[in-house]
């Protein structure tokens, strides 16, 4: 496989470290904002969609997205040929052009990590592991480390 | 062309039937294995290839004829894929490994998969012709058709009625789709019944009424997607379709349909209700399009169980080095432990997938699936999956648990048998529903866990220890 980086690499859920401060939805729907501007985004557009989700029961809390999976669920069930799966990368990346909004993607992921995107046309919402930045921006600013990208 | 043989037959080692969720598929698997052999996919349509799902997309304007194809335009150069468009498959001569088309192609096989896919089920309608004079319905006793005393002609419809009646439609394929279009635009239609109040019935009606058409949804069981809603779940949508001004009959059917100047003016139902309509879409279901295999041979007597052709786990049939994938195919429920048909898209790509692999020669497994589908009407999101009635498992390991929220058009509802998920009804509120669909697929034991299902914010944290840890890791990319 080969990437921007030029490596493979695995994004890790350390529950243990988790304390539910949710800063990695917040950088996500940041960076998937138009503006990219924390205060405009949150201030001035509607409907900010986190794609990573912080789980919470009592002192237990993980941040999950996207797991890319080598056979995934959604890119088969997908009917419009949004979804698709990069053979170079690895990587999993809804065409929001193409999306119809089916929900068939959020039917089966067993994570369910894919959420309705209802703002403007409807179409399918997902971790795209942030193809502008060189690492994710829930990975990168985790202040506990509880989400961890590493070479395997 | 280096594909055409002496005697002017066409001649690949792979030959699939089908250019569509399975066809493609099957493409595919096989160039995972087999990157050079000639692979040539038979289309009975003259498209390169487009999505089914889509058609009513199409219709009601939301995407246009570029955006339809869900496999890249380059795709069929990438793979090294023949495509012959326009080929009507007559018969297939097994014996011989020949595939003959209506107009006297013939193609030779070495391995085919048999991905044809369904064709809509045309119910015993009556067709009364009227004469100018004559109206719809106006004659109390049914005998006039029968006998033919008042000189109204008529008999049980066919394919051939529907291609050449104004009007009458059905709802599978894009050449489907463009028809309607052309026909509600040209005539001004205002009103359209349906017939079927299934997932064709039922995205033909949004879609006519995006475009300003009032509808008639009769259906003849007691409720809508019958398969897969429960009364609860097709109250929501009846009443949203009741709101657009158009309307929803269950328990009922067609008996008849008047036509007038070769022209649809009216159909009569069951109770002999008349409804003046411009146009009817027969939307009564579909079956496997298995008509090109010969009903007299031995081969159609092996390939065909029920109603669609049976196949093993690696999507073989018991004729040789012939598979089949998508929906036509019968294989098995894991839910029901039962051969049967299930035609949904993710399956159909699944089962392609497994048959070009094992046509190329490896082992790839299809482990069997159960239905699942998704439904957006009016905003309303719905998803049905696994067995959403179960009427025929032992209640006393039954177990039912349901909410309904009125006020949002919320209903939730999970079924599970020996403290396993079997199945699960989202109406209003889909958000996470894979889950449950991955509690379904692994067999997971939620009997601890039964009382959090509902909730909304039950999510990957409630799972079982076990399952969860297999959840969070996940796979490698590149970066």
């Amino acid at each position: 496989m080969q990437g921007r980086l030029g490596k493979v690499k695995k994004i890790f859920i350390r529950e243990e470290f988790c304390i539910a401060c949710r800063l990695c939805e917040i950088y996500c729907q940041v960076e998937h904002s138009k503006s990219k501007k924390i205060l405009k985004a949150f201030k001035e557009e509607k409907d900010l969609i986190s794609r990573v989700l912080v789980e919470e029961v009592g002192f237990n809390s993980f941040a999950i997205q996207c797991r890319h999976c080598s056979e995934a669920l959604c890119v088969e069930a997908c009917i419009s040929g949004a979804m698709i799966k990069n053979k170079n990368t690895g990587i999993v990346i809804c065409d929001e052009n193409k999306c119809v909004g089916c929900w068939m993607c959020i039917m089966a992921c067993p994570y369910g990590v894919i959420k309705r995107n209802i703002s403007e046309k409807k179409v399918a919402s997902k971790c795209d592991l942030c193809g502008d930045e060189e690492y994710p921006v829930c990975v990168k600013n985790c202040p506990n480390e509880a989400l961890q990208l590493r070479d395997i | 062309m280096s594909n055409i043989l002496e005697d002017n037959h066409l001649k690949a080692k792979y030959v699939i039937i089908g250019n569509s969720a399975a066809g493609l598929s099957c493409a595919e698997g096989i160039r995972s294995g087999d990157k050079k052999a000639k692979i040539m996919i038979l289309t009975n349509e003259k498209f390169d290839n487009y999505s089914k799902p889509l058609i009513s997309y199409f219709l009601a304007g939301k995407i246009d004829l570029k955006n339809i194809f869900f496999k890249d335009h380059d795709f069929y150069k990438k793979h090294s894929l023949t495509l012959l468009k326009d080929f009507n498959v007559k018969k297939i001569n097994f014996r011989n490994k020949e595939i003959l088309s209506w107009d006297d192609k013939k193609v030779i096989y070495e391995k085919l998969c048999i991905a044809a896919g369904g064709v809509p089920i045309i119910p015993q309608v009556e067709l009364a012709f009227l004469s100018e004079k004559e109206e719809p319905g106006n004659n109390s006793n049914d005998s006039h058709i029968k006998h033919g005393r008042s000189g109204i002609k008529s008999r049980i419809i066919s394919e051939i009625d529907i291609k050449n009646i104004d009007g009458i439609f059905t709802f599978t394929t894009m050449d489907d789709s463009l028809k309607i279009k052309k026909y509600v635009t040209a005539n001004k239609i205002k009103e359209s019944v349906i017939l079927g109040g299934g997932l064709i019935g039922l995205k033909s009606a949004e879609s006519l009424l995006s475009l300003g058409i009032r509808i008639n949804i009769i259906e003849m069981s007691g409720r809508l997607l019958p398969s897969s809603f429960d009364k609860t779940a097709s109250e929501i949508y009846e009443k949203a379709f009741r709101d657009k001004k158009s309307s929803v009959s269950v328990n009922k059917t067609i008996k008849r349909v008047y036509i007038k100047n070769n022209k649809v003016v009216a159909v009569e139902t069951g109770d002999g209700k008349v409804i003046y309509t411009d146009m009817l879409v027969i939307a009564a279901g579909v079956k496997p399009n298995i008509d090109f295999i010969d009903e007299e041979t031995e081969e159609r007597k092996n390939l065909v169980f029920l109603r669609g052709i049976k196949t093993d786990k690696y999507m073989r049939t018991e004729v040789r080095d012939v598979f089949a994938a998508g929906d036509i195919v019968e294989n098995k429920n894991v839910l029901k432990n039962s051969i049967e048909n299930i035609a949904i898209w993710p399956l159909a790509v699944r089962q392609g997938m497994a048959a070009g692999q094992n046509m190329a020669g490896f082992f790839k497994e299809y482990s069997g699936g159960f239905p699942m589908n998704s439904v957006e009407i009016f905003d309303i999101p719905g998803v049905a999956i696994g067995i959403t009635n179960p009427d025929n498992f032992d209640k006393k390991h039954l177990e039912i648990i349901t909410d309904y929220n009125r006020d949002l058009n919320v209903y939730k509802k999970i079924v599970i048998f020996e403290n396993k998920i079997i199945g699960v009804l989202l109406i209003g509120n889909i958000e996470r529903a894979g889950i449950f669909s991955g509690l379904i697929t692994n067999k997971v034991n939620v009997g601890k866990i039964k009382d959090l299902l509902l909730k909304d914010d039950f999510g990957v944290i409630q799972l079982p220890a076990e399952y969860k840890k297999h959840l969070v890791t996940g796979d490698a990319v590149a970066l």
